[in-house]
Order: C-alpha cells, then structure tokens, then sequence
C-alpha cells in the first residue's frame, strides 16, 4: 500500500463498500471481483441495475466481464500502458480537472510530459485494445461525476505493482475523483486483516498508523511509550526476508502463515529454509511450514478469540468469542503476551481491548476507537456495525470516504511512471504466459476451505486453464493431465480448455497443496513494497496423460459463454 | 415534503417511499412475508394488505408507494380478519408442527397464524411433494413448506444476479425449481445461499445441519462477529449450540445479519456461510509440539514449549544478531495479535524485520 500513502497521504479505500451501489461508472482492473471479493461484486451488479457503467480490464475474461459495458482484455502485464494512454487522452482532450489540479495536487506538468507519448494507437500496439475502446473509457471515466477505479492483487502483484497504483492514482488526481462519495481510488483488500495488519504495523517500515520507522519524532514518541530504545533503520520486506532465508535470517517467528505454501519461487525458499536455525510456528493447523519448525504453538481461530479486523474500507470490528478452542490452544494474543514474558517483557495485558487501548493511544487517526465504542455502535441500530478511520477523538462518527476536506498529504501527488515489460516475458522454450489467482471456493491456502467437504465437491481439483488455440497446439484435450513448468519448477495437474485466457495465456489457481503454483511463479518483488510477482511469468504446457472421456470434467470455475458443466468449450 | 394520514396521523415522508416504508419509520409493524428491503417489491404474499380511503380493494404496504393526501389505515377489523383468512388459507397445506416445520430454520409463517389466531382447521390439501434429493452439499429445499413468495428467486436474480432458480409449475402447485430441474450444482448457483437467509419459512435450509440431527435453529445462540476469509469484513452470525463439544460450544450454523445493519447488508458469500467447519475439524493442533533431538515433534506442556521457544529466538540474536530475526506476522489473525508481533520484533529486539504474507 505504500503506493497510495505515498501519493494520497492513507492506504486504505478511499471510499466505502456502501457507496459502490450509488456509482455511475465502474473501472475494474485486475480485480476478479465476483470470486475474490463477492459482497462487493454484489454492489456493483445492484449499481448496474440501476444503469451504472462497467469497465473489465483484465487478461482473462470473468464473470463480471459478462455484465461489463466492455471488456479491455489487455497482454499480461500491459497496464501502465493502458492507464498512461486512458491519462493522454484526457490531457490531450482536455478532459482534465483544472481547478481540482491546481488547488490539490503538485507535480501535474511532469506526468503531463510523461504520458504525451503514450498515445491510443500505440497503446493499442502493445496491450492489445483498440485505441477507440481506450478513448472511449478515458471520455467516460472523466466526464462521469461519480466514477469510481477498483483493483486488487492483479494490479499490486507484480514487480512494477507500485507504479501500476501510481498509474491510476495519476487518472484519479486529474479528474479529481476524490473526496467525493461514490469516487475514488479503491484498493479491495485480498485477507480478512490485511489492512488491519498493516493499519497496526506490521510492516518494516510504519509503527503503527504508517507512521515512519526511520522518523526521529515517531522513533521518539515510540521509545518513551514503550520504555525501550527502537531501531531507525527500516526493516526487510517479507520478499527480501525470503531471499535471505538461511543468509541473514537466521531465525523466524511465523503467526498464522504458511510461508512455504504462500511464497513464490518456493524451491528455493526451501533450500534456505534448511539452513536456518531455528522457526517458531503459531497456527491452528499443520501446514507446510512446520517441516521446518522447531516449536509449534496451538493457536485459536477467530471463533475462538476476542479482538478486531479492520476491513478494506478502514472499518474496524468486533470479533467475538462463540466457542471454546479444542485442547490446549490459546488465542493467539495470549501466546503472545506468554511468549514475550519469558523473553523479558514485562507485558501485562489482561485483553485485546487494552492491546487496542494501547496502539490508539500513540495514533492520532485511530484515537477515537475502542472496543468499549464498537460495542455500543453494534448495540444500536442507528448505524453500521463497526467504525470507519480516521477517527480522532471518540465522539467522531467516523469516515465514510476520504480526503472531503483536502487530500490527507496536503497535496495529492503526481508520479510520472514508464512502462516497463514483465521480469519474464515468453520466449522459445516458455511459450505462454502464466498468470495465477483465486476462486470463489477456496481461500489462499485453502487450510480452512480444503477442510469443508461441500467446496470440495464444487471444485476438489487444480486446473489450469489454456486456450483452445494453445492446447490444439500441444495435443492436449480437456481434462487431460498436463505438466506446466516454468524455469523454477513444474507440477501436473488438469487442464481444462477455456476461452476465458487469450490466446498465449494460461491461468491456474494458487489454492492446491499437490499443485502448488508458486513452485512456478516468480520471486522477483516491487521495488517499494516487496509484493512478489505472482501474477505473470513464462510457462510451457505438455501433455502427461490423456483422459478421453473427462470432457464434462468441471472444475467450477466461470465457464466463459456456455453454462458451467454443459458443454466442452473450444474444438 | 409530501403528506400522508396514517391510522389517523399525518405523516410526511419522501419520494418513493412505499407504505410499508412510512408506517415502519412510524414504529408501525406490518406483517410481511415477502417482502424484503434488498429487493423490488413482489406483492406477493398479501400478508401486508392495508386499507386505502376511496379504494374498494386493499392494498400491499410493501409495493404500494405513498402519494400525497392518501388516507391509510394498518390496523382495523377488516385488516383483522384478512389476516386471519390468509393464515388460515396458508395453513391448509403447511405444517402445523414446529418439529416439522422448523427442523432447521424458524417458520415465521407458524409464529403469524398464532397471532393472529388463525383457525387451522380448514381442511388439508398434500402439500406439493417435490423431489428433495439434489446433490449439492449445501442448500435443502422443502417443498411442503415453501409459500411460493418467490423471494428466494428474486434475490438470486436481483442481488447474486444468477438466476439459478425459478418458480415451476402453476396455482396450487407453484414451487421453486432450477432450470429443467437440473442439480444446484450443475446451474449458475454460486452456492451464496442467500435464499436460505432470505426464505421466511425455512422451506430452504441449510443442508448439513439437517443431516448431521443438530439442533434446530431457535435453539441456537447467536455470537456476532467478522468473517475471517476475505477484505469485505461481512459480519455474521455464528450459531452455536452452547452445549455441543462437551459444553465447549459448537457452531452449528452461519446466519447472516438483518439487512441495513452491516458493511454486507445482509448478505454472505460461499465460504463465510458455509466454510465454518475447519473451526472444529479434527486436525486442529491441541498441544505444543517441540522437535527433538530425533528430529520428531513430540506433545509437551506449555511452559516447556514457550521457554524453548524463547531460548531458541534469543539464541539466533545472540549468535547472529537481533538483525538475523524474521518476525512474520499475519493479516489473519487480530489487530491487536499484529500489534503484539511488531511490538515484540521492535520493542524486544530492537529491529524492524516485520512483516505479513500478503502485504497486498
Ligand atoms: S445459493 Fe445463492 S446462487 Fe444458489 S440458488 Fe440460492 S441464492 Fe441463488
Ligand atoms: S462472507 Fe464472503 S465476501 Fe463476506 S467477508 Fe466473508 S469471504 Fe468475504
Ligand atoms: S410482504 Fe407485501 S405482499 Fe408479501
């Protein structure tokens, strides 16, 4: 998220899930919205109801892109492009917010300069839409009031993801779709408490609230809350952190993650992992990372446990106990505070209330939310359960979207960006590109939903979808088994001929221990974020085994065009 | 602002608004069946009729919109007894027993005829008996049960936008069906259920519980709380049948809150309705696990787990320096646990080496 702190002043939706139904344009772009994020896809198809537009950029057709106005079905990896055309063809039309540009924001003249010469035509060279179809989204997305921009993990997970977020920050500052409901830049947030996680500090670089590690004042403020001397110097990244496995980083502590299964380029990972002294492991299952544990603490689920997420739109709520964890596992705040006491801390916390009590105290933007407050907000029926930051003190109601007064930065910032192509692009001996992602039915790494026998049934297997083109090619019918191997590693798995990849392009999920995509993916990660590219590199497909006779074999993915299960799509 | 007089008051309300809109900012209660706030009115079930001035025929609050000067009344002897009709009428081919009726969800049907007295002897038609058997793991349909208000089909159509169900069949015997009576499964259906949560008389059902002989839903506590998959943040009811797992508490079921009270506004998606049953599955780790010397995990006690633990995260800062320390936290767990890790990485260590899987 650093992207948008950096040219905004907060990471976070700017605007609120609620506000999506009263838009009148939408631009989607590398967000599956319907699979990944379904409560959301919900509001949009009620905004279309009522006559909002839709735009779909994205390499693969989904589900959404059969409601969409249009599908901008761009190359893997071209979204600078498009984004720096859509910008130059407002300038160039005029299209722009002058007086927004002018009060708000600096640095417009440089971006102005940078994007003269992406033009529509040669945008349509490189990312594969026509150049009407470029300008016809540019006109709408400018000229419509309530336009709103929603992206997820195909805009950030990639080794330019920043300048993916700054390309669209630039379109969101001329037009100045800000500050106003139903606009905005809006950041759909993959895991329940990833914004929670970073809103709290759990990154190298912000205390919590993204306050700066490497700032004296924040460093002071810190030392004399916490009573101890704090470290100026900003920390690793987990990407960074992963390449340094067993070289620097000698030891892990690791909550509720599975490193080994989530991580790209996990062969590597591995080898490093060997070499590492000594791994403690917090969970409620087993997982992949323990092979390399030396301790493993039961912990909780959220059913189990008090405390807080915060959701995409910065709304923070209540997580509540309803049952008894199984054994001896204890939630994970309790390991914690147990755990820190027998290192020397002297923690004394007796619930997360006071933990929340705590972190508040030195964030401005977060002091007027407690516990003591969800609680009587959940208790009423005035207003929607849990509470929106910033929320400076605690008779605030909180904020539905951002920057109304002014931009939170003072100024919203332009960044110039240039294209630059995929770390890996297809070559002789990886003909195709491959890109991963999620589904519906299951959940990253899928430890909770593999667990539920009824999404097993909707989809029990991995799959990869290729083009009918592509498979022709390759001799591979659908539901054969086929290796897909890439230059870090290969696995076999079923694939399943699909129009919904162009031509060249493969896709499979990341959700499957047997068929682990990051064996394949790539570590290469942002400059700024460290967000590794899981989204794009180059592949090959071959045939291992036919399976004549698994033509109805359906994964439950969206078929594109025919109905799920119905008929063999391609030949 | 335009004026109304409802049962002798006069009422301003805004454009747009319904009958049933006005009378419940009113504090007014109108019985509904049908009707729900997510979706265009239906007038389906005709349990929310009231009295127009001038008109001959009574009116459905719910699709019925307000106009200036209109003189309503929501309560009176005719009302009375037409309510009593149709839950009569209803009530000829619905069960009468709550074990029936209710194995899963509650039958809001059953708790109007009580009150409004509705005599429930006029005689017994079977009830359409439909097929039951569909092999999707999730959703139940009871055709006995079903009032054909369509409410489900509208909310798969005009909220989850798939139209996997539709209503079959003519007059008495109108009931839901998929499209050539083809398995959930094998349809659009995204397995939301959204039609479960929005039947209002458990004709849809969660299948699992109903299988697994758990208790019936009015005998289940409802804990609140956030959905731990996705950014969304839904909220959500678990329900827990307090005495299951020994008295350690069992969830039972996923509920989704009252429409208009959440982010979510009523609704869930597959995995926060129906992926809860990690939480008690049997692989869950119980124990603190330490590998020895013979390189295997071995059970031990808390204490000894937590002091190796702490041994051997101080050994590495020790040997190496606190900059050879990972500390890896996640957008799983709490705000407060993700509080607690970075304090620990800064506060103990003195190093910024913190961080989550998905940064994203
Ligand atoms: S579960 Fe959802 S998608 Fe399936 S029939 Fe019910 S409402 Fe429609
Ligand atoms: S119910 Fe579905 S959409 Fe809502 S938070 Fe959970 S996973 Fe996300
Ligand atoms: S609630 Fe009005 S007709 Fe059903």
């Amino acid at each position: 998220m650093a992207g948008l702190v950096e040219t905004f002043g907060a990471g976070a939706m700017t605007n609120s899930i609620g506000e999506i139904r009263d838009a009148d344009f939408l631009f989607v772009i590398g967000s599956n919205t319907s699979e990944a994020h379904p409560i959301i896809a919900m509001e949009m198809k009620r905004a279309i109801r009522k006559g909002a537009t839709l735009v779909v950029a994205d390499p693969r057709a989904i589900w959404m892109t059969s409601i969409a106005e249009k599908h901008l079905q761009l190359n893997p990896g071209t979204d600078v492009w498009l984004l720096n055309a859509m910008a130059h063809v407002i300038v160039a039309e005029d299209l722009i917010n002058r007086e927004f540009i002018e009060n708000q924001t600096e640095n417009f003249e440089q971006v102005k300069e940078t994007v003269a010469s992406y033009t529509p035509e040669r945008a349509e060279e490189i990312t594969g839409i026509s150049a009407d179809d470029i300008r016809w989204t540019a006109r709408q997305y400018a000229m419509t009031e309530k336009a709103g921009i929603y992206y997820t993990l195909g805009i950030t997970e990639h080794a330019h993801g920043t300048d993916n977020v700054y390309a669209l920050a630039n379109l969101v500052l001329m037009t100045g779709h800000l500050g106003k409901p139903a606009t905005g830049m809006n950041p759909l947030r993959g895991q329940n408490n990833v914004q929670g996680a970073n809103d709290a500090g759990a990154t190298p670089m912000f205390y919590p609230g993204y306050q700066r590690v490497d700032d004296p004042d924040v460093q002071a403020k810190y030392e004399k809350s916490w009573g101890v001397p704090l470290s100026p110097v900003p920390g690793l990244n987990l990407n960074e952190m992963m390449k340094t496995v067993g070289e620097q980083m000698r030891g892990f502590f690791v909550m509720g993650e599975d490193i080994v299964l989530s991580e790209p380029n996990v062969l590597e990972l591995e080898k490093g992992l060997n070499k590492v002294d000594f791994i403690v492991m917090q969970d409620a299952f087993m997982n992949e990372t323990a092979r390399f544990a030396d301790v493993i603490l039961p912990a909780a689920v959220f059913a189990e446990k008090e405390g807080t997420f915060t959701n995409s739109e910065r709304r923070v709520q209540r997580v509540r106990k309803a049952v008894e964890p199984p054994g001896e596992a204890l939630p994970d705040w309790e390991i914690l505070v147990m755990l820190a006491n027998k290192m020397g801390a002297n923690w004394s916390y007796k619930d997360p209330a006071e933990v929340y009590a705590e972190m508040v105290k030195d964030v401005p933007q977060f002091a007027g939310i407690s516990h003591e407050k969800l609680e009587k907000i959940d208790a009423g029926e005035e207003s929607i359960a849990g509470l929106q930051w910033p929320c400076p003190d605690a008779d605030h109601p909180g904020t539905k979207f951002l920057h109304e007064d002014g931009i939170l930065r003072g100024k919203g910032l332009f960044m110039p960006v240039h294209y630059i192509p995929p770390a890996e692009l297809p070559d002789e001996d990886y003909g195709l590109f491959l890109s991963t992602g999620r589904t519906l039915y299951h959940y990253n790494a899928a430890t909770q939903t593999r667990r539920e026998s009824g999404l097993d049934v909707k989809q029990s297997e991995a799959f990869v979808e290729l083009h009918p083109s592509d498979a022709r090619k390759r001799g591979v019918h659908h539901g054969d088994i086929v290796e897909v191997t890439t230059r870090r590693g290969s696995v076999q798995l079923r694939a399943i001929l699909s129009r919904q990849v162009r031509p060249g392009c493969i896709w499979m999920p990341l959700h499957f221990a047997e068929a682990r995509a990051n064996v394949l993916t790539n570590d290469v990660g942002d400059a700024v974020t460290g967000t590794a590219e899981y989204k794009v590199c180059a592949a090959e497909v071959r045939l291992v085994k036919s399976m004549p006779g698994n033509e109805t074999f359906f994964p439950g993915s969206y078929y594109f065009e025919k109905g799920p299960g119905l008929q063999r799509v391609g030949d | 602002m335009s004026k109304l007089t409802l049962n002798e008051q006069t009422i301003c309300f805004a454009e747009g608004e319904t009958l049933l809109d006005v009378a419940s900012r009113q504090g007014l209660e109108i019985p509904t069946l049908c009707h729900d706030p997510r979706l265009e009115p239906a007038g389906a079930c005709r349990s929310c009729l009231v009295e127009v001035a001038g008109e001959r025929l009574m009116t459905p609050a719910c699709a019925r919109v307000a106009q200036e000067g209109m003189v309503v009344a929501t309560e009176n002897e005719r009302i009375d007894r037409h309510r009593q009709t149709l839950m009569a009428l209803y009530m000829t081919d619905h069960p009468h027993e709550r074990e029936i009726s209710e194995a899963g969800s509650p039958d809001l049907l059953l708790d109007m005829a009580a009150e409004f007295d509705a005599p429930m002897d006029w005689g017994w038609m079977e009830p359409m008996r439909g097929d039951r058997e569909d092999r999707n793991p999730y959703v139940d349909f009871n055709p006995d049960t079903c009032i054909a208000c369509a409410r489900c089909v509208r909310y798969c159509e005009e909220i989850e936008g798939v139209s996997a169900i539709t209503l079959a069949g003519r007059g008495s015997h109108t009931t839901i069906s998929t499209v050539e009576e083809k398995s959930l499964l094998d349809t659009t259906c995204e397995l939301c259920g959204g039609c479960i949560d929005v039947c209002p008389t458990g004709a849809m059902n969660e299948k699992l519980p109903l299988m697994r002989g758990q208790k019936p839903e009015r005998e289940l506590v409802k804990v609140r709380s956030t959905c731990n998959f996705c950014g969304v943040g839904c909220q959500l009811d678990l329900n827990v049948d307090l005495e299951g797992r020994d008295g350690q508490g069992q969830i039972v079921k996923v509920t989704s809150p009252p429409p208009g009270t959440t982010t979510n506004d009523g609704n869930l998606c597959v995995k926060g309705r129906f992926a809860y049953d990690f939480v008690h599955h049997k692989d869950r780790l119980t124990q603190p696990l330490v590998r020895d010397e013979d390189g295997v995990f071995h059970p031990t006690t808390w204490d000894d787990a937590l002091e190796r633990a702490a041994e051997g995260l101080l050994g590495v800062a020790e040997r190496h320096g606190a900059d050879a320390l990972g500390f890896v936290s996640s957008s799983r767990c709490t705000m407060e646990e993700n509080f607690l890790v970075q304090k620990m990485a800064r506060a103990l260590f003195r190093a910024n080496h913190v961080h989550q899987c998905a940064a994203t």
